[in-house]
C-alpha cells in the first residue's frame, strides 16, 4: 500500500502551482495549509510571546529568551517548507516567486526602516498613534503580516508580466 | 530570443496544455515562451529540442541586436 502511494506520488510530476496559495480563483486552502503552517505557528508564537513577556517580567531570563526566540525556530521551519514547495515548481513560477519574495523582503525592510525613525522622531505621536506591548514596530507578528501582504502583491505584479 | 515553438506545436496539433504536460512545466510557461516573454533555461530548451527531435538552434534563435 505504501509502495503504491509512493509510486503514485512519483508519477504525479505536475509542477506546484504558486497561485494555489495566493487569494484568487486557483486558491487551495489545503495547499496553503501545507506550505504556510509554520508561518501561522510563528505568528501565534510571536503574539503569545509578546503577551507572556509583557505580563510576566519576573520569569527567569533564560525562559524569557526561549519565549522571545521561539518564533524564529518556527520561521526557519516555514522557510524550509516554503523552499521545498518552490523546488517543486517549474522554472518560470520559481523565478516569479523568487522575485515576489525579494520584493516582499525589501519592501518590508524599507517600510520598517522608514516607520521606526519616524516614530522615534515623534511624527506618529502627534497624530495620536502610540505603541504598546502589542502594537509595536518591532513586533514579529506585524512584520510577518506585512511581509505576507507584500508577497501577495509582488506575486500578482510579477505574474502579470508573463500572462 | 525568438522561437518557433508555436509553429512546431501547431504542426503536432498539440494544445499548450499537452505540450506543458510533455515538458513537465505549467501551461503559463509554454505560453510565456511562445509569446517570447520568457526565455527558457538551457535544460528546458534541450528538453524542447529532444521532444521535437530538432537541434536547439533550429527552435530558438538569438535576437540580432
Amino acid at each position: 500500500m505504501t509502495r503504491m502511494l509512493y509510486s503514485g506520488l512519483v508519477m504525479n510530476n505536475k509542477p506546484n502551482d504558486p497561485e494555489e496559495i495566493i487569494p484568487g480563483k486557483s486558491y487551495s486552502f489545503w495547499t496553503d495549509w501545507k506550505v504556510n503552517y509554520w508561518a501561522g505557528v510563528a505568528w501565534i508564537l510571536s503574539l503569545a510571546g509578546d503577551a507572556l513577556l509583557h505580563h510576566y517580567p519576573e520569569w527567569p531570563v533564560v525562559l524569557r529568551a526561549i519565549i522571545a526566540l521561539s518564533p524564529l525556530l518556527a520561521a526557519l521551519l516555514w522557510v524550509r517548507s516554503f523552499a521545498r514547495w518552490m523546488r517543486g515548481m517549474d522554472e518560470l513560477h520559481r523565478q516569479i516567486q523568487m522575485q515576489a519574495c525579494l520584493f516582499a523582503a525589501t519592501a518590508t525592510l524599507f517600510l520598517f526602516m522608514t516607520l521606526h525613525p519616524l516614530f522615534k522622531a515623534g511624527v506618529f505621536q502627534t497624530v495620536g498613534l502610540h505603541t504598546n506591548w502589542l502594537w509595536d514596530f518591532n513586533a514579529w507578528w506585524l512584520k510577518i503580516l506585512v511581509m505576507t501582504a507584500f508577497y501577495i502583491l509582488g506575486s500578482k505584479i510579477f505574474n502579470r508580466r508573463y500572462k | 530570443m525568438k522561437n518557433k515553438l508555436r509553429e512546431l506545436r501547431a504542426a503536432k496539433e498539440w494544445s499548450q496544455s499537452d505540450l506543458a504536460d510533455k515538458l513537465d512545466v505549467s501551461r503559463q510557461t509554454v505560453n510565456a515562451i511562445e509569446t517570447e516573454k520568457y526565455d527558457p533555461s538551457l535544460p528546458l530548451a534541450f528538453k524542447v529540442a529532444r521532444l521535437f527531435k530538432l537541434k536547439i538552434e533550429d527552435i530558438f534563435e538569438l535576437d540580432k541586436d
